[in-house]
């Protein structure tokens, strides 16, 4: 569907290809490289659209907001926005690396809840405690996921539902059918990080600054994110290319578990508590997110820093809608949903464009 | 001739967001005699007398908080689940109606479509947007530290309805509205004592798990049952998830295994009309054959009632805005408020329920 060329849709691979046989000087051949040139255009236009979208989307919903709301464009908001995003930010980075490559992960909303719930467990034995125990479970799980997924060549779809399933269960073992909620105590170290800040803002946010950083490097900059790239793109012409495709996916799938495992554990340490009900939806709150950030849903193309823009915008739109304060929250879901639906629609129509 | 259209348009358009995201409610349809849903019921009164039993109570000077005029305040109001069922949306409407009565300067709502994070995050929000009094309906008892510590941080009151949360009263929140959920068990068990005179097998259908209101709507009829009817035997006890299909696929399950059940305790309305459903289409006659006997107080259910079909109702009343306004009214004028105020909740027989089904929510 999209050029195979690891460097993204708007690469100028495709396009090297068809003017050689044109090249002998003449009217005719000079027509056809001005065409060509224009559908080069085009398609890199449509690129650019594709990735920085939802930055331009964003930026103008803030801009409408801070013009429309007194209280929307003040410090105080803009803490709250960047600390109330951290959580799902961190969920769906792992999640942009798993869409990218092709896969989907729908285990990380209940995986994020059993995150939540085992770094409460793990308290009793302190801060360090109640962040390894809820990594190491939520990291098998992603590892369980990754294997099957991988190695054992099933769909993506149906493993991670399975996982949905079986970690939701497995919270509801740890708490006795959900009625236990255990509280972390608000003089631990973990949870002073998770409620405590820094330069104004919260440390999950700095938390999740890096792993950004680290995840758009790790993405653009090394082999391994070349090589999700290539294996979005194709499977098969990433194995024919040689690359360790099952074990790239496993990693893959290992990570998202384990950034929603820990995004669970600094929420309920945010929260104060590992309740049971959380992370339910979360999943396709973090997808949406990806998909609005600009990477395709059929994998080979994305961007960390879209993503990340997505999240913000969902957030955002929270925001307004309670600004409005008059709207039900219903309209939240709809406007979110109608965002989806647009980013969809525009990204079909790119990539056609692209595929010309 | 055209209030009732101008009323079905209203309805209609509120109801079109809800059919978007696919939660539609079936029943806003048999409303049409009375004032529509919420707003023109009966007012809730209160169990416990104000500054009583309940401890030494709260007053402004003890919580920190600045002299407010509600008339010029701006008040946020934090719903929990979607108002998907009938108690939600009288709740809701009732706080809306309250505070335009009062003349309340905003009143901000919220609702966290039961997500935790964003309760919170809507607590923050309202704080930020200059709420000067919260009044929280909790998702859940615990989890909400963030959003109460910011609100804390800025002397704001909060009231807490329906749910109670696990901190302390007149520091972390002012006081507690709402019912006691033990009570409603109780009297429901008295109930079914009564409709089946002290004898007979009965099967429970629970709420949620993992709540305070399944919990205590259990205990209290489980313990009223074994002190005061003993021959009363409860045979089965299975969530039906405070949700009306699943009362109706629980109920079919019971009746397979235990065909000589005689009454049903359903800990809401919902999973009762359910059930009802369950008891006709395995030929047993509600009202007769099997006694039902639920809790909420919903319109559908008190018209059962009348029917004959649901031999009574214990309500549990939703309308706290003028509650809560007068708490905060009274809190402001130097009141001292207990940490509970606990609402008494009526009782729907075949002797009232005829008469005030227009009151029901």
């Amino acid at each position: 569907m999209t050029p195979v060329s690891p460097t993204g849709p708007a690469g100028s691979a495709s396009p090297a290809g068809p003017p050689s046989p044109a090249s002998p000087t003449g009217p005719a051949a000079a027509g056809a490289v001005t065409a060509v040139t224009a559908v080069t255009r085009r398609e890199r236009a449509a690129g650019i659209v594709q990735r920085s979208g939802a930055y331009l989307v964003l930026a103008l919903v803030v801009l409408v907001a801070s013009l429309a709301f007194d209280s929307f464009a003040t410090t105080g908001n803009a803490r709250n926005i960047a600390i109330q995003s951290s959580f799902l930010a961190i969920v769906a980075l792992g999640m942009t690396f798993v869409i990218i490559s092709g896969g989907i992960d729908l285990s990380v909303g209940s995986v994020f809840a059993l995150g939540g719930v085992l770094a409460a467990y793990g308290m009793r034995w302190g801060s360090l405690a109640a962040v390894l125990l809820p990594l190491a479970v939520c990291g098998a799980i992603g590892l369980l996921n990754g294997v099957l997924v991988g190695y054992g060549r099933l769909a993506p779809f149906i493993v991670t539902l399975a996982t949905l399933l079986g970690a939701r269960g497995l919270l509801l073992v740890i708490t006795d059918e959900g009625s236990i909620t255990r509280v972390m105590p608000a003089d631990s170290l973990l949870v002073r990080l998770a409620q405590g800040s820094v330069l104004g803002l919260g440390w999950p946010v700095w938390i999740v600054v890096v792993l950004f950083a680290l995840g758009a490097v790790v993405l653009n900059r090394t082999r391994t994110g070349q090589s999700v790239l290539a294996i979005g793109a194709s499977r098969d012409a990433a194995l024919l290319m040689g690359l360790p495709v099952a074990r790239r996916t496993t990693l893959l799938y290992l990570a998202s578990g384990l950034l929603a495992g820990l995004a669970g554990a600094l929420a309920a340490a945010y929260s104060g508590s590992g309740v049971t009900i959380v992370g339910v939806g979360l999943e396709l709150d973090a997808i949406a997110a990806v998909v609005i950030g600009g990477t395709l849903l059929t994998g080979g193309a994305g961007t960390i820093g879209g993503t990340l823009c997505g999240v913000l915008l969902l957030r955002v739109i929270q925001n307004v809608i309670n600004q409005i304060g008059t709207l039900g929250s219903s309209y939240q879901s709809v406007v979110s949903g109608a965002f989806l639906v647009v980013v969809v629609v525009i990204q079909a129509y790119l990539s056609r464009e692209q595929r010309l | 001739m055209s209030l009732p259209r101008a009323r079905f348009l209203t309805a209609a358009l509120v109801c079109l967001p809800l059919v978007l995201t696919a939660c539609a409610r079936s029943e806003d349809s048999d409303t049409g005699g009375g004032t529509g849903a919420g707003s023109g019921g009966g007012e809730q009164v209160v169990a416990t007398p104000s500054g009583g039993a309940a401890g030494p109570g709260c007053t402004l000077e003890a919580y920190g908080a600045p002299k407010l005029d509600l008339k010029t305040a701006v008040i946020g109001f934090s719903q929990s689940e979607k108002e998907a069922n009938p108690f939600r949306i009288a709740e809701t409407q009732s706080m809306r109606d309250e505070a335009a009565k009062l003349g309340v300067k905003k009143l901000l709502v919220t609702n966290a479509n039961s997500q935790l994070s964003k309760q919170i995050s809507d607590i923050q929000d309202m704080i930020n947007q200059g709420a000067q009094a919260l009044v929280v309906a909790p998702l859940n008892s615990d989890g909400l530290e963030p959003a109460l510590n910011a609100a804390k941080a800025k002397k704001i009151p909060v009231l807490t309805i329906d749910r109670k949360i696990n901190a302390k009263a007149c520091d972390t929140y002012l006081a507690f509205l709402g019912s006691n959920f033990v009570e409603q068990g109780k009297q429901a068990a008295q109930q079914m004592a009564k409709a089946l005179d002290g004898k007979g097998k009965v099967a429970i259908l629970l709420g949620s798990s993992g709540n305070n209101v399944t919990t205590d709507r259990t205990k209290g009829f489980v313990d009223e049952i074994e002190a005061n009817s003993p021959d009363i035997e409860i045979v089965a006890q299975q969530t039906g998830d405070f949700a009306r299909d699943k009362g109706q696929s629980v109920m079919e399950q019971i009746i397979a295994a235990q065909p000589d059940i005689t009454g049903v305790y359903a800990e809401n309305d919902e999973m009762a009309l359910g059930a009802l459903v369950a008891l006709k289409s395995a030929g047993k006659k509600p009202g007769e054959d099997v006694q039902v006997v639920s809790i909420d107080g919903t319109r559908n259910a008190v018209q059962k009632v009348v029917d004959g079909e649901i031999y009574a109702v214990v309500e549990s009343n939703p309308r706290f805005g003028p509650l809560s306004f007068k708490t905060l009214t009274d809190f402001y004028a130097g009141t001292s408020i207990p940490a509970d105020v606990i609402i008494s909740d009526k009782l729907y027989t075949k002797d009232n329920a005829a008469a005030e089904v227009g009151s029901a929510y």
